[in-house]
C-alpha cells in the first residue's frame, strides 16, 4: 500500500470556477502529457469514462474495501480516506469536483460572490432534506462551518480552508453568507465539505455524539451499521431527492491485509480494490484474475519528492540542490520500479495539473553535470575518490524515509548509491510513521522522502514553499525561501485572473525547476482492480472516488460474466 | 494456602503500579505524537495545528500530571476516552475482546490438548521411531513462520478447495445465535491453526523432555517394580511430574488470550485485540495503548498467580513450603 503525506487541500477551483461568475473553468482537460528524457513509450494509460456506455442496471450490492477502520463518520471530524470513501455516499458535500476538476453543485445550488472577493452567498437547494423528514437549513451550515473552526474540535482537515474566516451568518432558511479577511483566489474549493444536521448535536457533546458513529443522510444512501473492524452497510436512502444510487446496498468490507484483499476479490467476496506494484505483476500474470477482474490504471495528481532542508547548511545552495536532481536516474526509476507506468515531473505538480507546464524539461539526470556543480558550491573532494568536504564539513546526511513507503525506500537507495559514487553519503533511514512525521513537522532532518496526494485540484503552492509557511507554523517542511518564489505565490493566489494566474504558476514552475527546492521524483499510475460486473467507472485525475459523481456512478451489470 | 494467595495479590498492587508507570514513560518518550493522523490521513497539519491537538488532549501538561491524572481515573476503573474517535476506551475493547478470547482460548486449548499426548508418547521412548519422527515434524512447524503459513492455508482451503472462507468471524448470510455456530468455527479453523501449531510445538517438546527424565528417575522404576504396566507408570508417575514446567508455562501462555495476534488477524481480516493495539499505537492513540498495555499486565500477573497456585496444588512441596 502506498503510504504518504498528504497534502493539505487548500483552496478552491478558483473564483473562475464558480457559479456566479460565468468564466469558463479555470481548469481546461488534461494537457498533454510532459515530454521526458526517459525513452520509453507512454503507457497504454490515460482516462477511462463509461458513463454514458450502456444503461445503468439498478439493484445489487457493492462490495468495497477499506483499507482501515474509518475513526468517526463524522464529516467534520473525518480525517482518513476511509472516512471519506463512506461519507460520500451519505451526506453531499456543497459542492463537489466533477471528473474534469470543475466545481459543481451539490447540496448547495449555487454561489454569489461579492466584488472585492471577501464575501460569498451560497443557497441551498430547496428539496435538500435529511433523513428524519426535516429540510437542510442555512442553520445546518452555519453549525457546520462554526464547528470546523471551534478550536475545540479538531477538524484537521478543514480548519486550515478557514483560517481567514470573519464570519458566517444564515440570511433565511436556505441562504448563509461568509466574509473572510483576505480574497484568495482558490476560496471557492473551500466549499467542499458536508453539512451536519444541527438538530442531532444539540445538548451533545460533538466530539461523542451518537452521530458519529451513526449518521443522518442527506444523500443517495443511509447508514444502516457498522460492525467494528469488519463492515460498514449502507443502503438506497428514500427521501433523497437527487438520482438514486444504482446499488441497493453499499457493502464496505475492512481489510487490512493486502494480500486477503486481492484473494477476495477473486473470490467474489469483494468488487473493487486498489492495487499495489506487487499485486498489479501478480494480477496481470493470473488467469483467474483475467476471468474475473479487470485493471483500471491511470494517474492523478499525486507525486513523490524528496523535500531537501534548507536549514541545513547543505542544502542552502540552489546549486547543490539541483546537483541533488541531476544525481537521481529518475528514468531508471520509471522503467525499473513503475515498469513503465510513471511519468517524470519537473516541478511541484503532476503533469495532469493545470499548473503543470509541459514546456519545462526536467533537469537531465547527470552526474558529471551534478559534480561539476558541486565543485562550484565549494563542495570538493580533497583527493580523487575522497568524501567531498567544505570548510571542514563532509557532505553527508541523513535521507528519511517512512515506514510501508517501499517504493520511496527504493528511490532512496538509487539516490544513495549514486551520490557515493560523487563522494556524498546519504544514509536512508526508514522512520516508523509517527516518528517520521514528528521530524519532517518540527524540520528537524536534512532531507525526506514525501508524497504528495492531492484531494483537490487546487495548485497553490503557497502553503508548501512560501517563506512565511515554514515548519512549524506551516508545511514549508524544508523551509525553502526565496523572495522570486514568494512573490510569485503571494500574487499567483490574489490573481483573480484565470489566464494571468495560470501565467505566474507557470512562472514558478520553471524557476521552481532551477531552483530545485525539492527533487522532485515521479507522477506514477494508481492501479485499481474491478469485478467486471462493475460498470460505468469514470476516473479523474482525481481518482476513482474524490469526485462526483464518482462511485454513485457505478452499476452492476448483471449479464457480465462472473 | 489462604495467606499464600493474599500475600501474591497485594504484591501485585505495587507491580502493577510499576508496570503502570513504565509503560506511561516509554509511550510519551517514544517519537511521535497523536493528531498527527494515521498513515492513512488525507491532510497533512502544520506543526501549529498538531500544537492545538496536544493541548486539546492535555499533552502539553507536565508528564507527572498527566500521569497522576491518568493513573487516578483507572484506579476507578475509568479508562477513558480514545484520541481518535472519541468512545471510551473500555466500550473499544469490549467489542474486540470475544473475537480475540475464541480465537486465541481455542489455540491454546488445542495446542495443550494435542501437545500432551504427543509429548508423553514420545517422552515414553526417547530417541525411538515416533520421538525421531515428531521431533522433526514439530520442529519443522515449530520454524514455520505464521503469515506464509497462513497464506499457504488460505490458498488451499479457500481459493482452491474452497472448504473453508478467507476472512472475518461470519459470512453475511449467517443466522445468529446456536445456528450460525458452524459457520463460525469454519471461520475459526484456519486462524486457529495457525495460532495453534507453534505452541503446539513447543509445549509437545517441552512434555517429551520432562516425560523423558522423569521415566529414567527412581519412583518410576519403583512404580514398575511394584507392577505399574508400562503405560500405567508413564501416565500416572511420570506425567505428573512433567506437568509442572507446563503449568508455569501455561501461565505465560494465557496472557496471550488478550494481547491478540497482529499479524493472524490482519491477513483473516479479524476484528480482534491485536489490530486495536497496532492501530493504536500507529495512530499515538496512548489511552487504548495504556489500558491493553495494563490489560496485559493484569493478564500476566493473574496467570503467573494461577499458575503458581496450580503448582502449588500439584506439588506437596511447594504447597507446604509456600504455607509456612
Amino acid at each position: 500500500m502506498k503510504r504518504g503525506f498528504a497534502a493539505l487541500v487548500l483552496g478552491l477551483v478558483g473564483a473562475a470556477g464558480c457559479r456566479a461568475r460565468s468564466e469558463a473553468p479555470a481548469v481546461p482537460a488534461a494537457p498533454a502529457p510532459a515530454r521526458t528524457p526517459t525513452a520509453i513509450a507512454a503507457p497504454q494509460l490515460g482516462f477511462l469514462d463509461e458513463s454514458r456506455q450502456g444503461t445503468p442496471v439498478d439493484g445489487g450490492v457493492l462490495r468495497r474495501r477499506l483499507t482501515g477502520e474509518p475513526t468517526t463518520l463524522n464529516g467534520v471530524l473525518q480525517s482518513s480516506l476511509p472516512e471519506a470513501q463512506v461519507l460520500q455516499y451519505v451526506q453531499r458535500n456543497l459542492f463537489d469536483f466533477d471528473g474534469n476538476l470543475r466545481l459543481v453543485p451539490g447540496l448547495a445550488e449555487g454561489m454569489e460572490t461579492s466584488a472585492d472577493g471577501l464575501a460569498y452567498t451560497i443557497a441551498l437547494r430547496a428539496d435538500a432534506a435529511w433523513e428524519d423528514g426535516k429540510p437542510v437549513t442555512a442553520r445546518d451550515a452555519v453549525f457546520t462551518i462554526r464547528k470546523i473552526v471551534d478550536p475545540k474540535v479538531p477538524a484537521q482537515v478543514f480548519k486550515p480552508l478557514f483560517e481567514e474566516l470573519v464570519s458566517v451568518e444564515a440570511l433565511d432558511e436556505r441562504r448563509f453568507s461568509l466574509r473572510f479577511s483576505k480574497p484568495y483566489a482558490f476560496r471557492p474549493m473551500a466549499f467542499v465539505f458536508p453539512v451536519l444536521p444541527a438538530h442531532r448535536f444539540e445538548g451533545q457533546n460533538f466530539l461523542k455524539a451518537k452521530d458519529n458513529r451513526a449518521p443522518l443522510s442527506d444523500g443517495p444512501y443511509r447508514f444502516v451499521a457498522w460492525k467494528a473492524q469488519e463492515t460498514i452497510e449502507l443502503e438506497r436512502n428514500p427521501k433523497y431527492a437527487g438520482p438514486p444510487g444504482h446499488f441497493d446496498r453499499i457493502q464496505f468490507r475492512i481489510v487490512p491485509d493486502n494480500a486477503t484483499a486481492y484473494r477476495m476479490l477473486l473470490d467474489d467476496a469483494l468488487d473493487e480494490d486498489e492495487l499495489d506494484a506487487g499485486l498489479k505483476q501478480k494480477a496481470a500474470a493470473d488467469p483467474a484474475f483475467a476471468a474475473c477482474c479487470r485493471l483500471v490504471e491511470f494517474y492523478n495528481l499525486d507525486y513523490n519528492y524528496i523535500v531537501l532542508n534548507n536549514r541545513s547548511p547543505l542544502f542552502g545552495d540552489a546549486r547543490v540542490r539541483r546537483a541533488m536532481t541531476m544525481l537521481l536516474d529518475r528514468a531508471a526509476i520509471v522503467r525499473g520500479l513503475y515498469r513503465g507506468s510513471a511519468r517524470i515531473i519537473s516541478g511541484p505538480w503532476a503533469p495532469d495539473s493545470p499548473a503543470y507546464d509541459a514546456q519545462v524539461e526536467p533537469l537531465p539526470f547527470d552526474p558529471a553535470a551534478a559534480a561539476r556543480l558541486l565543485d562550484e558550491a565549494g563542495w570538493k573532494a580533497p583527493a580523487p575518490g575522497a568524501p567531498r568536504e567544505k570548510d571542514g564539513r563532509r557532505f553527508e546526511f541523513e535521507l528519511l524515509v517512512s515506514v510501508g513507503s517501499d517504493v520511496g525506500r527504493q528511490i532512496d537507495e538509487m539516490l544513495s548509491s549514486e551520490l557515493a559514487r560523487v563522494g556524498v553519503t546519504a544514509r536512508v533511514r526508514t522512520l516508523e510513521w509517527a516518528a517520521f512525521v514528528e521530524k519532517v513537522d518540527a524540520g528537524a532532518f536534512e532531507a525526506a522522502s514525501l508524497a504528495w496526494s492531492a484531494v483537490d485540484p487546487n495548485p497553490d503552492p503557497y502553503f508548501y514553499w512560501h517563506s512565511s509557511q515554514c515548519a512549524p507554523n506551516g508545511i514549508n517542511d524544508g523551509c525553502y525561501a526565496s523572495p522570486e518564489a514568494d512573490r510569485l505565490m503571494t500574487e499567483a493566489r490574489q490573481e483573480l485572473d484565470p489566464q494571468r494566474r495560470l501565467a505566474k504558476l507557470r512562472g514558478l514552475h520553471r524557476y521552481f525547476r532551477d531552483e530545485a527546492p525539492a527533487i522532485f521524483v515521479v507522477n506514477a499510475a494508481r492501479k485499481y482492480a474491478f469485478r467486471k460486473r462493475v460498470r460505468g467507472l469514470a476516473t479523474s485525475p482525481l481518482g476513482l472516488y474524490g469526485i462526483w459523481p464518482g462511485p454513485l456512478g457505478w452499476w452492476a451489470s448483471p449479464e457480465a460474466a462472473q | 494456602m489462604i495467606r499464600y494467595v493474599a500475600r501474591r495479590l497485594l504484591l501485585a498492587v505495587p507491580t502493577l503500579f510499576g508496570i503502570a508507570v513504565i509503560v506511561f514513560l516509554l509511550l510519551h518518550l517514544a517519537p511521535g505524537t497523536p493528531g498527527a493522523g494515521g498513515a492513512d490521513s488525507v491532510r497533512r497539519v502544520s506543526g501549529k495545528a498538531a500544537e492545538e491537538m496536544r493541548r486539546l488532549y492535555g499533552l502539553d501538561r507536565p508528564l507527572p500530571e498527566q500521569f497522576a491524572k491518568w493513573i487516578g481515573r483507572v484506579a476507578r476503573l475509568d479508562l477513558g476516552e480514545s484520541f481518535v474517535d472519541h468512545r471510551p476506551v473500555g466500550e473499544r475493547i469490549r467489542e474486540a475482546l470475544p473475537n480475540t478470547l475464541a480465537l486465541n482460548g481455542l489455540a491454546l486449548l488445542f495446542a495443550l490438548a494435542f501437545a500432551i499426548p504427543l509429548g508423553v508418547v514420545a517422552g515414553g521412548h526417547p530417541e525411538g521411531a515416533f520421538d525421531r519422527a515428531s521431533g522433526a515434524a514439530l520442529f519443522a512447524l515449530y520454524s514455520l513462520p505464521t503469515f506464509w503459513a497462513a497464506l499457504l492455508l488460505q490458498t488451499l482451503f479457500c481459493v482452491q478447495l474452497r472448504w473453508l472462507p478467507l476472512f472475518g468471524t461470519a459470512s453475511d448470510a449467517a443466522p445468529a445465535g446456536l445456528a450460525g455456530l458452524g459457520d463460525r468455527l469454519a471461520h475459526l479453523a484456519l486462524p486457529v491453526t495457525c495460532l495453534t501449531y507453534g505452541t503446539l510445538a513447543f509445549v509437545a517438546r517441552l512434555v517429551r523432555s520432562g516425560v523423558a527424565e522423569a521415566r529414567s528417575s527412581d519412583y518410576v522404576l519403583a512404580a514398575r517394580a511394584r507392577g505399574a504396566s508400562r503405560n500405567g507408570a508413564l501416565w500416572r508417575h511420570a506425567f505428573p511430574n512433567a506437568l509442572l514446567p507446563v503449568i508455569t508455562l501455561a501461565g505465560l501462555l494465557l496472557p496471550a488470550l488478550l494481547s491478540g495476534s497482529v499479524i493472524v488477524e490482519r491477513i483473516f481480516a479479524w476484528p480482534g485485540l491485536g489490530r486495536l493495539y497496532f492501530d493504536s499505537i500507529l495512530a499515538r492513540d496512548y489511552p487504548v495503548i495504556l489500558a491493553l498495555s495494563l490489560l496485559s499486565a493484569v493478564a500476566t500477573l493473574a496467570a503467573t498467580l494461577a499458575a503458581d497456585i496450580a503448582v502449588a496444588a500439584v506439588d506437596p512441596r511447594v504447597r507446604d513450603g509456600a504455607a509456612g
